[in-house]
């Protein structure tokens, strides 16, 4: 990859901070940016990629952020959003949002880590707990003059710093199951799919070096621990960490690594085995014009009955014009969200097993709209502690310091929505 | 924005920075250092302040010293003699005991971009390279490069890419990729990095202790590398097979290219290849970032080009979602119509009917033209669909489905029946030109078969006047012509009242002519009209067009994981014509204008451009090879530009034309199978100048000749004229060759 400079441009295109790394492309380029883009939108054309002339503008959208970069080589696309990503997270972890007025507020910082991300148009250090090592938001205060640089700038493990002292030694480990759903209005499961992400949370001193256990049907096949009661589950698409050694991953299926510190993701996976959505939701949505809309909901958990399915919300869809709502729910609480066009129907526990409904009614104003309407999905938010869709499960979790700490590990599963959506007709 | 006007601005400012009491004040004096920096980045010419900043470098607060240097970097090149100051502070910092401040003043010095400043950066480089803190290494590493650029056509300098190369063995993994990165800049003209097999297996083995970024770019580099053995082969892909899985799209799309290109002579392992990259591409596919989805669904086209059937049982993944953005809900439109096959047909097509009625016109028009394509295949269940389209009766449908039936009926006759069933009712709900264009056209080539088409006519034939239109009269005066010769009784009226208006009352000049010119041809007399405007009602040869044999995935490896997959291969071709000279750069010897002084944007681009027409040779483009639809639509929207007959005695082998034709550069689009009577290819040609030439070859045994018609996009004799002594001379010495 390579960009030739990085812009930060306002909802109206106007550059609030910009960077040119490379000098191979006039700064004032980024001039056309908003007109092509305006253009491209008129004419439904409108793609994360658009040209002009020599230079190819690569772009995301971030609240009311534009973030642009500019190449007049055949960049590698993908990375370049990537980098466009990465710069998002960075700074978001630094300002909490990342906005127009973070932004302005922090010109300074925002300067200091675009010198530090990248270099002549290339990515260099886009770790950013490394950068907070020796970018700090106090940057207000006076420093002495005499910062150090730290270790990990240097470092051969560039994810970790040497030297690091917890009183307590811990990890926690979260499995986190996401149920990707898309139903058809007809009722048929179009697309069922599970993504698994297991994130850790590390509090260890020292240089750990960590293995953890899975009950991967690869490995049980391997160790002929497969057959029985031990349950394993097959995982697709595995991605790691970069800490992970993947090498002995593919050799013998062990998760080894040394973790970086504080908070991170150390593998994803997908299981796209079809599973019994997990609520299930029956609607009728009757809209007699220019009189009233009739929504009758009725949601099913259809998990097992010791669990339960917390926070619960199903938004269901209503037209723009609709009025004076009414609700009758057997359990929960319905609101009507006029600015989405929705109505949310909240419950904080849904056991499984258990149906429940709602019923909603709308007045229509007698002079019907002009413009026709688009027909939304119904969505459904939940999380299921204590579970997991694919049975996944944490065998051990083996740490091994040369100073011979003991360390605990800590395991929670939850399984909870991703991309939910029922079709309505 | 400041009330004062900026020239106050910088007079108040200036003021300020020369205050001794603000300079003693630390914190005083960086508020008002910041205050600068602010101004510059909404960007008021903050220039005046020149001196007054660089006297601030000189400070032990390095946050300080970042925005000085900011700012010199910023305003350097607009006063050059002033910035010359600056350097002594900033080399005095490039050996200061603080590697964070040697590295900051080593990276700003390089990023001067001034005319004369690469005598002074020489030597901290050079020092910096050899610095114990590898942040300065890394630093000086791309310094060697940004210099590089700084001294325009200089000469390479020997020993400093000898220490590059040696620098590669580094113990930093950032300095290994800035490394390659920078010998690739300084080295372009000589073909960028030599990646020799100690370098090679030395980043084999460094790849699992890089970054994402390093990962992605050294896998870009290892493409240089040709293995010495199959075995070696076989060890590297294995060595890196598990980087397909890797978290980071950009490095699976990087693996996925090395493997195809490495493998280029065992398709059975692309095959495998392009298998195991299934699962992390439709993992892309549903990524979060819409971007990278996008990207990964033009990949997923790409590859559905080479390999027709790839991801036909994960057609549901393509189904799209209400909230996506268009441009996402277009690309699935796409891959849903390539990778349609018997068992999902069904399915996808109730999918895609859903669309049709989206709320969004563009997007149901989109897919509306996809269950276009799809019919050429499935036409009786698509032609249904269609039908059943036009009893909504909306009008942004309506006039998409009669275009589509338009399209159908020339490529596949067997649904004219169906089609001509259909059409009654229609011209009720069409408003705009294409889609009237499209509904005439019918009317006037099937009229026989359309009960009420005489009225349908007449009705346009009555508002010809309030018509706005000129390009529906034209249509309107051929369609009705025809529709006089197989139905003269109903139409002769009518006809000469459409033929009186255009002549006498029509103000546009082409509506005019075209009208007269029928009159003067009905002089003549009703035989000739036949003779001349009845012409074949459809040409299913044309379908092979559709249909081309499978491209082989090496036709596009080496644009995998670049823009080119992401524009498409026609827009990319539109694009980079203007970019012309600067993607066969490297290649090029570069011309004096990249003077030292001056900006550093490479204006020779340009006059590169200007240069290539002149040299008079013809060049053909190699890889230029264009999709099917890209042609087809070209194709018919050209006028035959030269047409001549050849010899063509004895045998006929099409593979080796084909073959020979790619040697200088002609792509075969299309083709009919060996030995079909008459054989017929269609060819595409492109020169360095973007001229594009589509070539038709007509072979009829039986009369011993090879028809050629060439069209060309740009109307220049003279290339025309060199292209088809090219194309002579290939088909003469095949045709030797075979006699």
């Amino acid at each position: 990859m390579s960009a030739s400079a990085v812009f930060i441009l306002d909802v109206k295109g106007k550059p609030l901070i910009s960077r040119n790394y490379k000098g191979d492309v006039a700064m004032s380029k980024i001039e056309h940016f908003m007109p092509l883009l305006v253009q491209r939108e008129e004419e439904g054309a409108l793609a994360p990629l658009l040209s002009h002339g020599q230079v190819h503008f690569l772009w995301i959208k971030h609240s009311n952020l534009y973030l642009v970069a500019t190449t007049a080589k055949n960049a590698n696309a993908s990375l370049v959003y990537s980098f466009l990503y990465k710069t998002i997270e960075v700074f978001c972890e630094y300002f909490k949002e990342l906005e127009e007025e973070s932004i302005r507020d922090n010109f300074v910082i925002v300067y200091e880590l675009l010198d530090e991300l990248m270099d002549f148009g290339f990515p260099q250090t886009t770790d950013s707990k490394i950068l907070q090592e020796y970018i700090t938001q106090q940057s207000n205060k006076l420093e002495t003059g005499k910062s150090r640089v730290p270790p990990t700038v240097t470092n051969a493990v560039s994810w970790r710093s040497e030297g690091i002292k917890y009183k307590k030694n811990e990890v926690f480990i979260d499995v986190i199951e996401s149920v990707n759903l898309l139903v058809n209005a007809n009722g048929s499961v179009l697309l069922s799919e599970i993504v698994g992400t297991i994130k850790l949370k590390v509090f260890l001193s020292g240089m750990p070096e960590l293995r953890l256990g899975l009950n991967d049907r690869v490995l049980f096949e391997l160790t002929g621990l497969s057959g029985g009661k031990n349950k394993s589950v097959e995982l697709e698409d595995v991605k790691f960490h970069q800490c992970v050694r993947l090498s002995r991953f593919d050799n013998d299926r062990t998760i080894s690594f040394i973790p970086p510190d504080g908070d991170f993701e150390l593998m994803s996976y997908r299981l796209s085995t079809q599973v019994k959505p997990l609520i299930w939701i029956e609607s009728v949505i009757e809209k007699f014009s220019h009189s009233r809309v009739e929504i009758m909901v009725k949601a099913k958990g259809q998990f097992k009955k010791q669990s339960v399915a917390n926070g619960v919300e199903i938004s269901v869809p209503v037209p723009s014009d609709a009025d004076s709502p009414r609700f009758k729910t057997s359990v929960g609480s319905a609101k009507y969200v006029p600015e989405r066009n929705v109505v949310i129907w909240s419950i904080k526990s849904f056991p499984g097993g258990k149906e429940y409904l709602m019923r909603a009614h709308f007045g229509l104003p007698s002079v019907e709209k002009e413009e026709v309407e688009g027909r939304p999905p119904i969505g459904v938010k939940f999380e299921i502690p204590y579970f997991t869709v694919s049975g996944i499960q944490v065998r051990y979790m083996k740490i091994i310091e040369k100073s011979g700490y003991q360390a605990l590990p800590w395991v929670r599963y939850i399984t909870q929505s991703g991309d939910y959506q029922l079709r309505t007709s | 924005m400041p009330y004062l006007g900026s020239e106050d601005v910088v007079k108040e400012l200036k003021k300020a920075l020369c205050n001794p009491h603000i300079q003693a004040d630390r914190l005083r004096y960086r508020n008002v250092i910041q205050r600068v920096i602010r101004y510059m980045t909404q960007g008021l010419d903050m220039s005046g302040v020149f001196m007054e900043m660089v006297k601030a470098s000189a400070t032990v607060d390095i946050v300080q010293k970042k925005l000085v240097y900011l700012y010199m970097c910023t305003y350097a090149p607009l006063k050059p003699d002033l910035a010359l100051l600056a350097i002594n502070t900033l080399c005095k910092d490039c050996s200061d005991p603080n590697p964070m401040v040697r590295g900051l003043a080593l990276r700003s010095m390089c990023s001067l971009r001034m005319p004369g400043v690469q005598e002074y950066i020489q030597q901290p480089i050079l020092n910096g390279l050899r610095d114990k803190a590898s942040y300065v290494r890394r630093v000086a590493v791309l310094g060697c490069a940004k210099m590089h650029n700084l001294h325009g056509d200089s000469e390479v300098d020997g020993a400093l890419v000898n220490e590059l190369y040696s620098l590669l063995r580094d113990q930093d993994p950032i300095v290994v990729v800035n490394c390659l990165r920078s010998l690739e800049e300084i080295l372009k003209q000589e073909g960028g990095v030599v990646i020799n097999k100690p370098i090679a297996h030395h980043l084999l083995n460094r790849m699992s202790k890089l970054d994402q970024w390093g990962q992605a770019e050294v896998l870009n580099f290892l493409l240089r590398y040709q293995p010495r053995s199959e075995e070696e082969l076989f060890d590297i892909l294995n060595l890196l097979d598990s980087f397909l899985k890797s978290s980071s799209p950009g490095v699976v799309m990087g693996a996925t290219k090395f493997f195809l290109i490495l493998a280029k002579k065992f398709p059975h392992v692309q095959t495998d290849v392009l298998v195991r990259v299934k699962g992390p591409l439709l993992a892309a596919c549903s990524s979060e970032s819409r971007e990278l989805c996008f990207v990964a669904l033009c990949h997923v086209r790409q590859i559905l080009h080479s390999l027709p059937g790839h991801f036909s049982s994960h057609y549901k993944k393509f189904f799209c979602s209400y909230s996506e953005p268009h441009y996402i809900k277009l690309q699935k439109v796409e891959v849903l119509c390539e990778l349609v096959n018997d068992e999902n047909v069904q399915q996808v097509l109730e999918e895609l009917r859903g669309y049709c009625t989206d709320v969004s016109a563009d997007f149901a028009q989109a897919a509306i033209f996809a269950i276009g394509g799809i019919a050429r295949t499935y036409t009786d269940q698509c032609v249904q669909i269609l039908t059943e389209l036009l009893g909504l009766r909306q009008e942004h449908i309506t006039t998409v489905v009669v275009q589509t039936f338009r399209d159908l009926v020339w490529l596949c006759p067997q649904c004219t029946e169906a089609v001509c069933q259909a059409l009654p009712g229609c011209e009720e709900n069409i408003q705009d030109s294409e889609g009237k264009q499209a509904l005439i056209w019918l009317l006037g080539v099937h009229g026989e078969r359309i009960p009420n088409a005489p009225y349908v006519l007449e009705d346009f034939v009555e508002n010809v006047k309030s018509e706005t239109f000129p390009a529906v009269k034209m249509e309107l005066l051929t369609a009705l012509l025809r529709l006089f010769l197989s139905r003269p009784a109903e139409c002769q009226d009518m006809l000469g009242r459409l033929l009186y208006y255009c002549i006498e009352e029509e103000k546009d000049m082409a509506v005019r002519d075209r009208g007269l010119f029928y009159y003067r041809l009905l002089l003549v007399g009703i035989d000739e009209v036949k003779r001349i405007l009845c012409s074949p009602k459809s040409d299913p040869t044309l379908g092979l067009l559709e249909d081309p044999a499978e491209r082989p995935v090496n036709s596009w490896a080496s644009d995998f994981n670049t823009l080119v997959p992401v524009y498409g291969k026609a827009h990319w071709a539109t694009i980079s014509k203007c970019q012309g000279a600067e993607r066969c750069g490297p290649e090029l010897p570069k011309t004096s204008s990249f003077a030292a002084s001056g900006p550093l944007i490479p204006e020779d681009n340009k006059e590169r451009e200007q240069e290539l027409p002149d040299s008079g040779a013809l060049m053909l483009v190699p890889n230029r090879q264009l999709t099917a639809e890209y042609f087809e639509k070209t194709w018919l929207s050209l006028k035959v530009a030269h047409q001549q007959v050849l010899p063509w005695r004895g045998e006929f082998h099409p593979d080796t034309l084909q073959m020979a034709l790619q040697v200088v550069n002609i792509q075969t689009i299309a083709m009919s199978r060996a030995g079909t009577r008459p054989w017929k290819a269609y060819l595409s040609a492109q020169d360095d100048t973007g001229c594009l030439f589509l070539i038709e070859l007509l072979l009829e045994p039986e009369n011993s000749e090879m028809q050629i018609s060439v069209k060309q996009n740009e109307a220049r004799t003279e290339t025309l004229n060199s292209f088809i002594s090219v194309l002579e001379t290939v088909i003469g010495t095949i045709e030797q060759i075979k006699s």
